[in-house]
Parts: C-alpha cells; sequence; structure tokens
C-alpha cells in the first residue's frame, strides 16, 4: 500500500513534468515569443528604471523583480483559455493524475518562462552595467520563488470558465498593473507613508522587490526569510482559487 | 462484475436547475463488457453530453454513474488509468508532429518507453500515418487528424474506448478504416462506446444500440430488434402531375387507402407513403396513379430517416403532425429528417 503511494506520487511528478515539456515546446518555443524573452528586460530597463539617476544595482534589483513579475504573466494565463478552446485541455483533464498535478505543471511552465527572462536580465546587468551580486545564492532562491508566486497569481486568471483567452486578459492586466503601483517598487518601502506601506505589505511584488534588493545590493528593508516566506505562502495560496474555478468549470462544462 | 458501465439517473442541466437547458434527462443504462454499444441520436440529443460526463470532464447535476465497479464521483482515478477518449472535435497538438503526439500521450499515461515507441510504430502503420510521422500535424487532413486523435487514446491499450461520431466529415476510405480498427479493438477485447447519428453505422458496428432523443433514451435494443422498428417505417416517395400540392385531401385518404401503405403523407410537393414492403408496394402506386388519371414523374424508396425511427419507438405516429406545428394539412413539423452536422 505505501510502496502504491509511493509509485503514485512518482507518477504524478512525472507527469507534471511532461506536461511542462510539451507547455514550453507548443506554447513558447516559437519564434515570437523568444524574440519576446529577449526584448522584454530592455523593455523593462527602458520603461521604468532610469526615470532618475540611480545606482545600476539598483536599476539592476528593479529589473529582475520586474521581470519576473511581468513575464510570469505574459503567456502563462492565456494557455488554459486557449487549450480549452482546441479541446487539448481535455487530455489533461481526462488524464490519470491529480488536479493539484495540472495545476502545479502549469504553474511551472509560467515559471520557467519568467526565470529563462530574468536570467537574460541578470546576464544584461553584469555585462553591460557590470554590476556584481551580494548575495548570488539568495539571488537564485529570490528568482525561483518569485517565479512560482506570480505564475500562480496569473493561474488564477488562467482558469476563469472560459474558452476565449481574450476574457483573460483584461482582469488580469488589471490586477497587474495595480499591484505594481502599490508595491515599493518606485518609491523605495522606507520613503513611504505608513498608510501606502500597509498598502504595499499586501503585494507580493514587494517582498520580491526587497528580496531583490538584499540579493543585489546586499541590504534592504525587510527580513529576507521573511520575503521568502511571503513569496512561498502566497503562491500555495494562488493555487486555491484555480482549484475551485476548476471545479467550477467542470459544472459549467467549459 | 459482468457491466462496464452503469448508469443510473443520469441528469445533466446547464444553467439554473429550475430554468436552465436540461441537456440529458435522468437516463439510465448499463453497458456489457466487451461490448460495442451505439448511442445514438440527432444533433443536439445530448450524446456528447452524455459522453463528456462518462469520461469525468462534466460533472453531472443528478444520478450515479459506476465504471468497472468504481463510482466516478468519488473515486476516479482507476477509472481514468483505463480508459481512452477520441472526442467530436480531433484535439491534437497541431504544433507537434505524429510521433510527438503520441510520445506525449503514451507518457502521461505512464506506458514504459519499449512499448509506447513499439505500440506508437504499430498504430502509425496501422493507421496509414507512419511515413509522415515527423510532419506536424497542422499539415495534416481532417481524417489524418482524425486517425492521429483515434492512436492517441489507444496507445495506453484502455479496456474502455469511448469515440464521439468518429466518421462523419471524413472522406470513405478514412472512416472505413476507423470503423475496421473499432470492430479489431473490439475483438481484442476493448469495450466500446460509441455515439452517433448515423443509423447503418451503428448497425454495422454495435451489439446494442441505445436511441436517445431530446435528453431521454427511447430505446435500448439490439440493431436486429431496432431494425424490425425500422422496417415498418420505410417509405415509398412519389412525385405526380398535377403536383401534390394542387391535389385534393380527398386524395390523401385516397392514397391511405392504397393496399400496403400504412400512413400517407404529403412532403413538399410530393407524398410519403410509409410501408412495411416498398418492393409490394411499388406496382400498386404505379396502378392507383393509372386509375386516377395521375401521371407519375419519380418514384423512389426511401430507408428508415432515424426521425421516423423515433416516431416509431417512441409511440407517436409516422407522418404524425408534431404537436408544436398544429393543424393544417397533414404536413410534418420537420423537413428532411436528419440534418447534417451543425
Ligand atoms: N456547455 C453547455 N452549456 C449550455 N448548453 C449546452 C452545453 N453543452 C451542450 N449544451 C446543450 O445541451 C444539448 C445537448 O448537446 P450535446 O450533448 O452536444 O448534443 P449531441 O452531442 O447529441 O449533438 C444541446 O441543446 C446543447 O445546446
Ligand atoms: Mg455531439
Amino acid at each position: 500500500m505505501k510502496l502504491r503511494g509511493l509509485q503514485r506520487v512518482g507518477d504524478e511528478l512525472a507527469q507534471a513534468w511532461i506536461i511542462v515539456a510539451k507547455d514550453i515546446r507548443v506554447h513558447y518555443l516559437r519564434p515570437g515569443m523568444i524574440m519576446f524573452g529577449f526584448l522584454m528586460p530592455f523593455f523593462m530597463f527602458f520603461s521604468f528604471s532610469v526615470r532618475r539617476a540611480m545606482a545600476a544595482e539598483q536599476g539592476v534589483a528593479r529589473l529582475l523583480a520586474l521581470t519576473t513579475f511581468f513575464t510570469a504573466a505574459a503567456a502563462g494565463p492565456f494557455i488554459i483559455p486557449l487549450e480549452r478552446r482546441l479541446g487539448t485541455y481535455d487530455r489533461l483533464l481526462a488524464a490519470p493524475m491529480s488536479l493539484l498535478t495540472l495545476l502545479l505543471s502549469k504553474t511551472a511552465v509560467g515559471a520557467v518562462f519568467a526565470m529563462a527572462v530574468s536570467a537574460v536580465s541578470l546576464l544584461v546587468g553584469l555585462i553591460v552595467f557590470r554590476v556584481t551580486i551580494a548575495q548570488p545564492w539568495l539571488l537564485a532562491a529570490g528568482a525561483v520563488l518569485s517565479s512560482f508566486s506570480f505564475s500562480a497569481l496569473g493561474l488564477i486568471f488562467g482558469s476563469i470558465p472560459t474558452r476565449n483567452p481574450g476574457d483573460v486578459q483584461m482582469p488580469s492586466t488589471l490586477l497587474r498593473w495595480g499591484l505594481l503601483f502599490i508595491s515599493g517598487v518606485f518609491v523605495p518601502l522606507a520613503e513611504m507613508s505608513t498608510g501606502a506601506r500597509l498598502l504595499a505589505f499586501v503585494s507580493p511584488l514587494t517582498y520580491a522587490q526587497d528580496l531583490m534588493n538584499h540579493a543585489v545590493l546586499g541590504a534592504a528593508m525587510l527580513n529576507p526569510w521573511l520575503d521568502l516566506a511571503v513569496l512561498l505562502a502566497s503562491g500555495i495560496l494562488c493555487l486555491l482559487p484555480p482549484v475551485w474555478m476548476h471545479r467550477r468549470s467542470r459544472q459549467l462544462g467549459y | 462484475m459482468n457491466d462496464a458501465i452503469r448508469v443510473n439517473n443520469l441528469t445533466k442541466v446547464f444553467g439554473p436547475a429550475d430554468s436552465g437547458v436540461v441537456a440529458v434527462d435522468h437516463i439510465s443504462f448499463d453497458v456489457r463488457r466487451g461490448e460495442v454499444f451505439g448511442f445514438l441520436g440527432p444533433n443536439g440529443a445530448g450524446k456528447t453530453t452524455t459522453q463528456r460526463m462518462l469520461t469525468t470532464l462534466l460533472e453531472p447535476t443528478e444520478g450515479s454513474i459506476i465504471i468497472h465497479g468504481h463510482d466516478l464521483a468519488r473515486d476516479a482515478y482507476p477509472v481514468k488509468r483505463q480508459m481512452g477518449l477520441v472526442p467530436e472535435e480531433s484535439n491534437v497538438y497541431t504544433e507537434l508532429t505524429a510521433w510527438e503526439n503520441l510520445m506525449f500521450t503514451g507518457r502521461l499515461y505512464r506506458v514504459s518507453r519499449a512499448e509506447r515507441t513499439e505500440r506508437a510504430q504499430h498504430l502509425l502503420e496501422t493507421f496509414g500515418l507512419w511515413e509522415k510521422r515527423d510532419v506536424k500535424a497542422e499539415n495534416y487532413s481532417k481524417g489524418m487528424r482524425r486517425r492521429l486523435s483515434i492512436a492517441m487514446a489507444i496507445i495506453h491499450r484502455p479496456a474502455l474506448l469511448f469515440l464521439d461520431e468518429p466518421t462523419p466529415g471524413l472522406d470513405v476510405q478514412s472512416a472505413r478504416a476507423i470503423r475496421d480498427l473499432i470492430r479489431q479493438l473490439n475483438a481484442e477485447g476493448t469495450t466500446i462506446f460509441l455515439t452517433t447519428h448515423q443509423i447503418e453505422e451503428a448497425n454495422q458496428l454495435c451489439d446494442r444500440v441505445a436511441i436517445i432523443k431530446q435528453g431521454r433514451i427511447a430505446a435500448v435494443d439490439t440493431p436486429e430488434r431496432l431494425k424490425a422498428a425500422f422496417r415498418r417505417v420505410q417509405s415509398v416517395e412519389v412525385g405526380l402531375e398535377p403536383t401534390a400540392a394542387q391535389v385534393s385531401e380527398n386524395s390523401r385518404a385516397s392514397w391511405a387507402g392504397v393496399p400496403g401503405v400504412t400512413t400517407a403523407v404529403k412532403w413538399g410537393d410530393k407524398w410519403r407513403l410509409y410501408t412495411e414492403d416498398p418492393s409490394v408496394l411499388l406496382p400498386q402506386v404505379l396502378d392507383h396513379a393509372r386509375a386516377n388519371g395521375l401521371k407519375v414523374i419519380s418514384l423512389s424508396t426511401l430507408g428508415p430517416s432515424l426521425e421516423d425511427v423515433f416516431l416509431e419507438i417512441t409511440g407517436q405516429q409516422v407522418g404524425a403532425v408534431r404537436h408544436e406545428t398544429p393543424p393544417q394539412p397533414r404536413q410534418r413539423g420537420m423537413k428532411g429528417g436528419m440534418g447534417g452536422k451543425r
């Protein structure tokens, strides 16, 4: 009995990985997406980072937080409605595996893409701006956790019961920009008013930014362990609404 | 435990329980292990909805489904391992090749590498896709995609295979290849649940057929016994000069009086005469026309339409006025019998 349980866990992990590999193949390894992945960091940099004279390190820390935040949402939320429309999502829903495995795999796909693009951002920082990374291990852990967490956030929108990817665009974009402006990205937490800071603590992006400040600059406002814990917790919490929304889809027939 | 599937009181209402669309309405049936079970009905009857509930993709509003002894609502995992699913629209990954599609599905169902490569080669050869195995499925014809989608559904050797209208819209060759394959799989022991709106397909393939209409099952029986019902609704269609439209109600009565005619219905500008034996009726029709000074300009024998079979099976009179289109001459509410696909 115990062996069978282990076998099942092994199967589910393998299945999650198989779906990740397939999704990367099908949805991300396309010329358009690869171009996007390479251009995104530069776009991010020129849009948000050079607003005022700042240290290169600070710019790169911000760039890293923003690339994970935006790329995890770039395509992930649209994949499920698209696959529902093509009927291929039924293959995954009918397969012998748990819903949680499917949700984890879809989260991982978005996270892998976000990590790949963050790596481009990091290279830009290292080569173009010659920044030094204060805590490389923290950077790695932070990039992985933020990518998963933001990808799970995107999964909430991907789970909207619909076959039309367009239905996902509006709510997903609104929430992301909303979070962007309340988070401690443009205005450092230390310079915020108490009210604004309380609001900033609601957004996971605040913790990702704080973590990147630790990793790149070697100093930030919050405890890095707190940042990691909050990102992990918010990632797990973000998986709950999709479970419920998938049940709803199964009733509605999407 | 000889039943592969036991369905009890299965119901699906889309939308609010009291005012929604009742797609499937308290149906019950059993599918025996090793049989080809046909699920026959016109478009919109609730076939796809039923199949989606049986394959865990849709949650029933009411009722229970037991497959191989497992209640689907509580214990779907072992069932999912044993079933294969071919949906109405071929859902292959168009960005992947046939080979990659099969490998993906094989791995998803945890088929070992040795087995899935051997089986994939066998299936691709059987389906005539071996030469095109490295071509992306986006370049495939509709028939090729359907064949690939069936291959993907059986790479893990399911004990139970669901097919939702596998042949409509395909070229004759593909359709025949698919029917042959269904027979072969069944001979190897696979239980088959086949959804179709073609009587002939059900006749050729199925051990038993359930007839579903407007979400309800009208009959479950062997094709032989259903055919007995079909025979009563064969018809002869006769075009006359002057046309049927000009012929009075009197004439209807007189056509109904011709020996061998069970019901006479004006059908467009022709008469449709229902009979159990067209071969006996044909000479009678010519005699009757001659005797009444009518010129026969066309004459054809029609097999039973599914629509007629339904009326027969549900106990309504063939050619009777349907309740939603009251009086007027005896014209039927629905023309042309079973339409094509939406
Ligand atoms: N997701 C859905 N939402 C609302 N109505 C639906 C849905 N799916 C099917 N229906 C309705 O249920 C009925 C049965 O449809 P379906 O099962 O597809 O029929 P069939 O496969 O026999 O052609 C139809 O009236 C159809 O419009
Ligand atoms: Mg259908």
